[in-house]
Protein backbone atom coordinates (compact mmCIF):
# COMPACT_ATOMS: atom_id res chain seq x y z
CA UNK A 1 0.00 0.00 0.00
CA UNK A 2 2.93 2.22 0.57
CA UNK A 3 4.25 1.41 -2.68
CA UNK A 4 1.00 2.97 -4.14
CA UNK A 5 0.36 5.97 -2.23
CA UNK A 6 3.55 6.81 -3.94
CA UNK A 7 2.33 5.75 -7.22
CA UNK A 8 -0.43 7.99 -6.90
CA UNK A 9 1.54 11.13 -5.45
CA UNK A 10 4.20 10.78 -8.39
CA UNK A 11 1.07 10.12 -11.20
CA UNK A 12 -0.08 13.22 -10.05
CA UNK A 13 2.84 15.48 -9.21
CA UNK A 14 3.71 14.41 -12.77
CA UNK A 15 0.37 15.24 -14.26
CA UNK A 16 0.46 18.79 -12.36
CA UNK A 17 3.39 19.99 -13.67
CA UNK A 18 2.95 18.58 -17.12
CA UNK A 19 -0.45 20.53 -16.84
CA UNK A 20 1.51 23.63 -15.81
CA UNK A 21 4.39 23.32 -18.87
CA UNK A 22 1.57 22.66 -21.53
CA UNK A 23 -0.62 25.78 -20.54
CA UNK A 24 2.68 27.84 -19.70
CA UNK A 25 3.68 27.14 -23.26
CA UNK A 26 0.29 27.98 -24.82
CA UNK A 27 -0.14 24.40 -26.27
CA UNK A 28 -3.22 23.83 -23.72
CA UNK A 29 -5.91 26.38 -22.35
CA UNK A 30 -6.49 24.12 -19.26
CA UNK A 31 -4.44 25.80 -15.68
CA UNK A 32 -3.26 23.89 -13.13
CA UNK A 33 -6.11 25.79 -11.22
CA UNK A 34 -8.90 24.48 -12.49
CA UNK A 35 -8.10 21.08 -10.56
CA UNK A 36 -7.56 22.81 -7.31
CA UNK A 37 -10.01 22.29 -4.91
CA UNK A 38 -9.37 25.01 -2.79
CA UNK A 39 -10.57 27.20 -5.33
CA UNK A 40 -13.89 25.78 -5.21
CA UNK A 41 -13.80 26.71 -1.61
CA UNK A 42 -12.67 30.62 -2.61
CA UNK A 43 -15.59 30.70 -5.68
CA UNK A 44 -18.17 28.56 -3.49
CA UNK A 45 -20.18 32.26 -2.25
CA UNK A 46 -19.72 34.14 -5.55
CA UNK A 47 -21.59 31.30 -7.14
CA UNK A 48 -24.43 30.11 -4.25
CA UNK A 49 -24.74 34.13 -4.08
CA UNK A 50 -24.71 35.76 -7.45
CA UNK A 51 -24.53 32.44 -9.75
CA UNK A 52 -21.30 33.59 -10.98
CA UNK A 53 -17.46 31.99 -10.95
CA UNK A 54 -14.93 34.42 -9.69
CA UNK A 55 -11.84 34.52 -11.63
CA UNK A 56 -10.45 31.90 -13.26
CA UNK A 57 -12.38 29.31 -11.22
CA UNK A 58 -14.71 27.15 -12.31
CA UNK A 59 -17.30 24.22 -12.03
CA UNK A 60 -14.69 21.77 -11.54
CA UNK A 61 -13.45 23.43 -9.05
CA UNK A 62 -16.74 23.56 -7.13
CA UNK A 63 -17.56 20.15 -7.90
CA UNK A 64 -14.60 18.69 -6.68
CA UNK A 65 -14.36 20.79 -3.47
CA UNK A 66 -17.88 19.03 -2.97
CA UNK A 67 -16.48 15.71 -3.49
CA UNK A 68 -13.53 16.34 -1.15
CA UNK A 69 -16.08 16.94 1.73
CA UNK A 70 -17.52 13.56 1.19
CA UNK A 71 -14.25 12.10 0.40
CA UNK A 72 -13.01 13.75 3.74
CA UNK A 73 -15.89 12.38 5.81
CA UNK A 74 -15.71 8.99 4.35
CA UNK A 75 -11.86 8.97 4.83
CA UNK A 76 -10.30 11.96 6.67
CA UNK A 77 -7.49 13.60 5.15
CA UNK A 78 -6.83 10.90 2.29
CA UNK A 79 -6.86 13.83 -0.07
CA UNK A 80 -3.69 15.26 1.69
CA UNK A 81 -1.98 12.11 2.00
CA UNK A 82 -2.95 10.75 -1.36
CA UNK A 83 -3.56 13.44 -3.90
CA UNK A 84 -2.55 16.45 -2.91
CA UNK A 85 0.84 17.42 -4.93
CA UNK A 86 2.03 20.07 -2.56
CA UNK A 87 1.31 17.87 0.19
CA UNK A 88 3.77 15.46 -1.69
CA UNK A 89 6.57 17.76 -2.07
CA UNK A 90 6.36 18.46 1.46
CA UNK A 91 5.81 15.32 2.78
CA UNK A 92 8.97 14.19 0.81
CA UNK A 93 11.01 17.04 2.42
CA UNK A 94 10.39 16.12 5.58
CA UNK A 95 11.46 12.23 5.19
CA UNK A 96 14.35 13.39 2.86
CA UNK A 97 15.24 16.02 6.20
CA UNK A 98 14.85 13.21 8.36
CA UNK A 99 17.62 11.15 6.46
CA UNK A 100 19.63 13.37 6.14
CA UNK A 101 19.58 15.06 9.75
CA UNK A 102 19.20 11.63 10.80
CA UNK A 103 15.96 12.45 13.15
CA UNK A 104 14.50 9.61 14.88
CA UNK A 105 10.91 10.89 13.85
CA UNK A 106 8.89 13.70 12.52
CA UNK A 107 8.83 16.36 15.10
CA UNK A 108 11.70 18.37 13.78
CA UNK A 109 14.35 20.29 15.40
CA UNK A 110 12.25 22.38 17.49
CA UNK A 111 9.46 19.69 18.82
CA UNK A 112 6.16 22.22 19.19
CA UNK A 113 4.66 21.35 22.49
CA UNK A 114 1.53 19.71 22.27
CA UNK A 115 -1.02 23.00 23.46
CA UNK A 116 1.40 25.50 21.32
CA UNK A 117 0.98 22.50 18.21
CA UNK A 118 -3.28 22.22 18.68
CA UNK A 119 -3.66 26.28 19.08
CA UNK A 120 -1.35 26.44 15.68
CA UNK A 121 -3.30 23.78 13.71
CA UNK A 122 -6.51 25.45 14.60
CA UNK A 123 -6.00 29.08 15.39
CA UNK A 124 -3.40 30.13 12.84
CA UNK A 125 -5.02 27.63 10.14
CA UNK A 126 -8.42 28.92 10.38
CA UNK A 127 -6.88 32.84 10.64
CA UNK A 128 -5.19 32.36 7.04
CA UNK A 129 -8.20 30.21 5.80
CA UNK A 130 -10.42 33.46 7.13
CA UNK A 131 -8.32 36.19 5.44
CA UNK A 132 -8.10 34.29 1.71
CA UNK A 133 -12.10 33.62 1.60
CA UNK A 134 -12.57 37.15 2.93
CA UNK A 135 -10.68 38.82 0.04
CA UNK A 136 -11.54 36.66 -2.35
CA UNK A 137 -15.11 37.39 -1.55
CA UNK A 138 -14.33 41.21 -1.46
CA UNK A 139 -12.17 41.47 -4.50
CA UNK A 140 -13.30 38.31 -7.01
CA UNK A 141 -9.73 37.81 -7.11
CA UNK A 142 -8.18 34.90 -6.23
CA UNK A 143 -6.07 36.99 -4.04
CA UNK A 144 -3.96 33.54 -2.62
CA UNK A 145 -2.26 32.35 -5.85
CA UNK A 146 1.17 34.38 -5.36
CA UNK A 147 1.46 32.63 -1.78
CA UNK A 148 0.27 29.10 -2.87
CA UNK A 149 3.15 26.42 -3.12
CA UNK A 150 0.81 24.42 -5.89
CA UNK A 151 0.58 27.12 -7.80
CA UNK A 152 3.66 28.30 -7.60
CA UNK A 153 5.50 25.48 -8.20
CA UNK A 154 2.68 23.72 -10.78
CA UNK A 155 1.71 26.95 -12.34
CA UNK A 156 5.19 27.30 -14.18
CA UNK A 157 5.28 30.73 -13.10
CA UNK A 158 1.60 31.54 -13.79
CA UNK A 159 -0.47 34.55 -13.22
CA UNK A 160 0.29 36.35 -10.13
CA UNK A 161 3.51 34.53 -9.31
CA UNK A 162 5.81 37.39 -8.43
CA UNK A 163 9.36 37.50 -7.81
CA UNK A 164 8.34 37.26 -3.64
CA UNK A 165 6.19 34.42 -4.20
CA UNK A 166 9.79 32.44 -5.15
CA UNK A 167 10.38 33.96 -1.56
CA UNK A 168 7.28 33.00 0.12
CA UNK A 169 7.67 29.15 -1.29
CA UNK A 170 12.08 28.99 0.01
CA UNK A 171 10.96 30.60 2.88
CA UNK A 172 7.81 27.29 3.45
CA UNK A 173 10.72 25.14 2.06
CA UNK A 174 13.13 26.14 4.71
CA UNK A 175 10.81 25.91 7.69
CA UNK A 176 9.75 22.53 6.55
CA UNK A 177 13.06 21.49 7.16
CA UNK A 178 13.15 22.77 10.66
CA UNK A 179 9.36 22.11 11.55
CA UNK A 180 8.27 19.28 9.48
CA UNK A 181 5.24 19.69 7.30
CA UNK A 182 4.84 22.84 8.39
CA UNK A 183 2.76 24.20 5.72
CA UNK A 184 0.14 21.19 6.00
CA UNK A 185 0.07 21.48 9.60
CA UNK A 186 -0.45 25.16 10.24
CA UNK A 187 -0.34 27.32 7.09
CA UNK A 188 -2.73 25.30 4.51
CA UNK A 189 -6.47 26.78 4.46
CA UNK A 190 -7.82 23.99 2.66
CA UNK A 191 -6.43 21.94 5.89
CA UNK A 192 -8.57 24.40 7.99
CA UNK A 193 -11.57 23.95 5.95
CA UNK A 194 -11.34 20.28 5.61
CA UNK A 195 -11.03 19.78 9.56
CA UNK A 196 -14.37 19.36 11.05
CA UNK A 197 -15.29 16.95 8.60
CA UNK A 198 -12.03 15.14 9.06
CA UNK A 199 -12.70 14.86 12.43
CA UNK A 200 -16.04 13.52 11.84
CA UNK A 201 -14.84 11.16 9.46
CA UNK A 202 -15.69 7.51 9.71
CA UNK A 203 -12.24 5.70 8.36
CA UNK A 204 -9.89 5.91 11.35
CA UNK A 205 -6.95 3.56 12.49
CA UNK A 206 -7.77 1.80 15.91
CA UNK A 207 -4.84 0.11 18.18
CA UNK A 208 -5.29 -3.36 19.47
CA UNK A 209 -3.80 -3.45 22.91
CA UNK A 210 -3.73 -7.18 22.75
CA UNK A 211 -0.97 -7.01 19.88
CA UNK A 212 0.69 -3.58 20.65
CA UNK A 213 4.30 -3.75 22.13
CA UNK A 214 4.42 -0.15 22.51
CA UNK A 215 7.79 -0.11 20.43
CA UNK A 216 6.57 3.31 19.03
CA UNK A 217 7.40 2.93 15.53
CA UNK A 218 4.40 4.27 14.40
CA UNK A 219 4.69 7.30 16.26
CA UNK A 220 8.30 7.70 14.84
CA UNK A 221 7.13 7.08 11.47
CA UNK A 222 3.87 9.33 11.09
CA UNK A 223 4.70 12.57 9.14
CA UNK A 224 1.63 14.23 11.10
CA UNK A 225 3.62 13.89 13.91
CA UNK A 226 0.75 11.91 15.55
CA UNK A 227 0.80 9.64 19.06
CA UNK A 228 -0.70 6.57 17.47
CA UNK A 229 1.24 4.15 20.12
CA UNK A 230 -0.99 6.49 22.56
CA UNK A 231 -4.55 6.29 21.27
CA UNK A 232 -6.74 3.56 21.09
CA UNK A 233 -8.44 4.71 17.66
CA UNK A 234 -6.74 7.77 16.21
CA UNK A 235 -9.27 10.91 15.77
CA UNK A 236 -7.13 13.48 14.78
CA UNK A 237 -8.96 15.32 12.37
CA UNK A 238 -4.54 15.41 10.66
CA UNK A 239 -4.71 11.77 10.16
CA UNK A 240 -4.26 11.67 5.78
CA UNK A 241 -4.75 7.56 6.04
CA UNK A 242 -1.20 7.63 4.72
CA UNK A 243 -0.70 4.18 6.62
CA UNK A 244 2.90 4.93 7.20
CA UNK A 245 2.11 4.06 10.86
CA UNK A 246 1.03 0.48 9.75
CA UNK A 247 4.14 -0.26 7.02
CA UNK A 248 6.73 0.61 10.04
CA UNK A 249 4.33 -1.41 12.53
CA UNK A 250 6.25 -5.02 13.48
CA UNK A 251 2.80 -6.80 14.77
CA UNK A 252 0.68 -7.93 12.90
CA UNK A 253 -2.94 -6.59 13.07
CA UNK A 254 -1.60 -4.17 16.34
CA UNK A 255 -2.93 -1.64 13.85
CA UNK A 256 -5.92 -1.86 11.69
CA UNK A 257 -8.42 0.21 9.80
CA UNK A 258 -11.76 0.41 10.77
CA UNK A 259 -14.74 1.55 9.99
CA UNK A 260 -16.06 4.41 13.25
CA UNK A 261 -20.02 3.60 14.02
CA UNK A 262 -21.58 6.83 13.26
CA UNK A 263 -23.00 8.49 17.13
CA UNK A 264 -26.36 8.02 17.78
CA UNK A 265 -28.04 10.79 19.57
CA UNK A 266 -28.55 10.17 23.09
CA UNK A 267 -31.95 8.41 23.78
CA UNK A 268 -32.42 7.15 21.07
CA UNK A 269 -31.62 2.59 20.56
CA UNK B 1 -15.81 -2.83 11.68
CA UNK B 2 -12.73 -3.63 10.25
CA UNK B 3 -12.02 -2.18 6.73
CA UNK B 4 -8.91 -3.41 4.66
CA UNK B 5 -6.69 -0.43 3.32
CA UNK B 6 -7.83 -0.61 -0.53
CA UNK B 7 -10.88 1.09 0.15
CA UNK B 8 -8.47 4.49 0.54
CA UNK B 9 -7.50 4.20 -2.89
CA UNK B 10 -11.11 3.18 -4.47
CA UNK B 11 -12.68 6.30 -2.14
CA UNK B 12 -10.21 8.89 -3.55
CA UNK B 13 -10.17 7.85 -7.05
CA UNK B 14 -14.00 7.31 -6.39
CA UNK B 15 -14.69 10.59 -5.32
CA UNK B 16 -12.06 12.10 -7.81
CA UNK B 17 -14.07 11.16 -10.61
CA UNK B 18 -17.90 12.21 -9.28
CA UNK B 19 -16.07 15.31 -8.95
CA UNK B 20 -15.17 15.95 -12.40
CA UNK B 21 -18.06 14.10 -13.97
CA UNK B 22 -20.22 16.13 -11.38
CA UNK B 23 -18.77 19.82 -12.93
CA UNK B 24 -21.47 19.39 -15.47
CA UNK B 25 -24.40 19.91 -12.84
CA UNK B 26 -22.80 23.04 -11.79
CA UNK B 27 -22.30 24.94 -14.35
CA UNK B 28 -22.16 29.02 -14.53
CA UNK B 29 -20.87 31.73 -16.19
CA UNK B 30 -17.90 34.09 -14.89
CA UNK B 31 -19.85 37.13 -16.67
CA UNK B 32 -22.94 37.81 -18.17
CA UNK B 33 -22.90 41.18 -20.61
CA UNK B 34 -25.72 42.65 -22.23
CA UNK B 35 -24.85 45.17 -25.09
CA UNK B 36 -26.77 48.43 -24.23
CA UNK B 37 -28.28 48.66 -28.04
CA UNK B 38 -29.55 45.28 -27.78
CA UNK B 39 -32.73 45.29 -29.63
CA UNK B 40 -34.04 41.95 -29.19
CA UNK B 41 -34.65 39.94 -32.13
CA UNK B 42 -36.01 36.87 -33.03
CA UNK B 43 -33.55 35.35 -35.46
CA UNK B 44 -30.53 35.61 -32.80
CA UNK B 45 -27.86 33.03 -33.21
CA UNK B 46 -25.28 32.19 -30.39
CA UNK B 47 -21.24 31.58 -31.48
CA UNK B 48 -19.63 29.83 -28.98
CA UNK B 49 -15.84 30.47 -29.09
CA UNK B 50 -12.92 29.49 -27.34
CA UNK B 51 -10.95 31.94 -27.16
CA UNK B 52 -7.01 32.38 -26.03
CA UNK B 53 -6.44 34.93 -23.32
CA UNK B 54 -9.79 34.50 -21.72
CA UNK B 55 -8.56 33.36 -18.46
CA UNK B 56 -10.37 34.97 -15.97
CA UNK B 57 -12.91 37.61 -15.28
CA UNK B 58 -11.12 40.30 -15.52
CA UNK B 59 -9.71 39.58 -19.45
CA UNK B 60 -13.11 38.04 -20.08
CA UNK B 61 -14.46 41.60 -19.51
CA UNK B 62 -11.75 43.11 -21.72
CA UNK B 63 -12.72 40.68 -24.05
CA UNK B 64 -16.11 41.68 -23.93
CA UNK B 65 -15.19 45.05 -24.39
CA UNK B 66 -13.48 44.59 -27.95
CA UNK B 67 -17.28 43.88 -29.09
CA UNK B 68 -18.72 47.33 -27.78
CA UNK B 69 -18.28 48.74 -31.69
CA UNK B 70 -19.46 45.76 -33.21
CA UNK B 71 -23.31 46.34 -34.14
CA UNK B 72 -25.26 43.76 -33.71
CA UNK B 73 -23.94 41.89 -30.69
CA UNK B 74 -26.38 40.97 -28.53
CA UNK B 75 -25.23 39.48 -25.71
CA UNK B 76 -21.63 37.60 -24.48
CA UNK B 77 -21.56 35.11 -21.18
CA UNK B 78 -18.09 33.99 -20.42
CA UNK B 79 -16.93 30.99 -18.53
CA UNK B 80 -13.24 31.79 -17.83
CA UNK B 81 -12.24 28.25 -16.33
CA UNK B 82 -13.18 27.02 -19.66
CA UNK B 83 -11.85 29.86 -22.28
CA UNK B 84 -15.28 30.12 -23.57
CA UNK B 85 -17.19 33.10 -24.90
CA UNK B 86 -20.91 32.20 -26.14
CA UNK B 87 -21.27 35.24 -28.12
CA UNK B 88 -25.47 36.22 -28.72
CA UNK B 89 -25.94 38.21 -32.18
CA UNK B 90 -28.11 39.47 -34.68
CA UNK B 91 -27.25 38.10 -38.56
CA UNK B 92 -28.64 40.47 -40.46
CA UNK B 93 -26.16 42.82 -38.61
CA UNK B 94 -23.30 40.49 -38.04
CA UNK B 95 -21.53 37.53 -38.30
CA UNK B 96 -19.35 34.74 -36.21
CA UNK B 97 -16.36 35.49 -38.76
CA UNK B 98 -16.83 39.37 -37.63
CA UNK B 99 -16.79 39.00 -33.59
CA UNK B 100 -13.59 36.88 -34.27
CA UNK B 101 -12.29 39.57 -36.22
CA UNK B 102 -13.36 42.42 -33.43
CA UNK B 103 -12.15 39.73 -30.58
CA UNK B 104 -8.54 39.38 -32.64
CA UNK B 105 -8.09 42.92 -32.97
CA UNK B 106 -5.50 44.75 -31.30
CA UNK B 107 -6.33 45.91 -27.76
CA UNK B 108 -6.29 49.86 -26.40
CA UNK B 109 -4.66 50.36 -22.96
CA UNK B 110 -6.51 53.45 -22.13
CA UNK B 111 -4.41 54.19 -19.64
CA UNK B 112 -1.14 54.16 -21.80
CA UNK B 113 -3.07 54.55 -24.96
CA UNK B 114 -0.87 51.40 -26.60
CA UNK B 115 -1.97 48.55 -28.68
CA UNK B 116 -1.43 45.02 -27.39
CA UNK B 117 -1.55 42.73 -30.22
CA UNK B 118 -2.43 39.09 -30.29
CA UNK B 119 -4.03 39.15 -27.14
CA UNK B 120 -6.72 37.19 -28.03
CA UNK B 121 -7.05 34.42 -30.30
CA UNK B 122 -10.22 32.49 -31.38
CA UNK B 123 -9.38 28.69 -31.25
CA UNK B 124 -12.48 27.14 -31.57
CA UNK B 125 -15.95 28.14 -32.77
CA UNK B 126 -19.35 26.20 -32.49
CA UNK B 127 -17.15 22.94 -31.67
CA UNK B 128 -14.84 23.12 -34.89
CA UNK B 129 -10.97 24.17 -34.63
CA UNK B 130 -10.27 27.32 -36.22
CA UNK B 131 -8.30 25.96 -38.90
CA UNK B 132 -10.84 23.57 -39.76
CA UNK B 133 -13.48 26.53 -39.81
CA UNK B 134 -10.48 28.71 -42.09
CA UNK B 135 -10.61 25.46 -44.39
Amino acid sequence: MKRLRLIFQLSIVAAAAFAGVRYALGKSLVSVETYCPFGGLETAWSFFTRRRFSCAAGETNLALFIALIVLTILARKAFCGWVCPAGALFEWEAKLARRVFKRRDFSGVWPVPAKVDRALKIGLRIAVLGLVLVATWKTGELVFRGYDPYYIVFSAHGHDVKAWSYLVLAALLGLGLVMPMAWCKYLCPLGAALWPASIAGRLRLARNEHHCTGCGACDKNCPQDLPVSRVKELTSGECTLCLECTAACPTPQALELRWSAVPRPKGKR
Amino acid sequence: MRAPAWIIPVLVVVCTAAGIGGSRLLVAPSLVHTFADAAPTADARTAQMVVEGVKCVDTAERAVAQLNELDGVLKCVAYAARARLDVTYDPARTSAPAIREALEAPVLVPATGEYLFGLYQVVELDGEKIADVDD
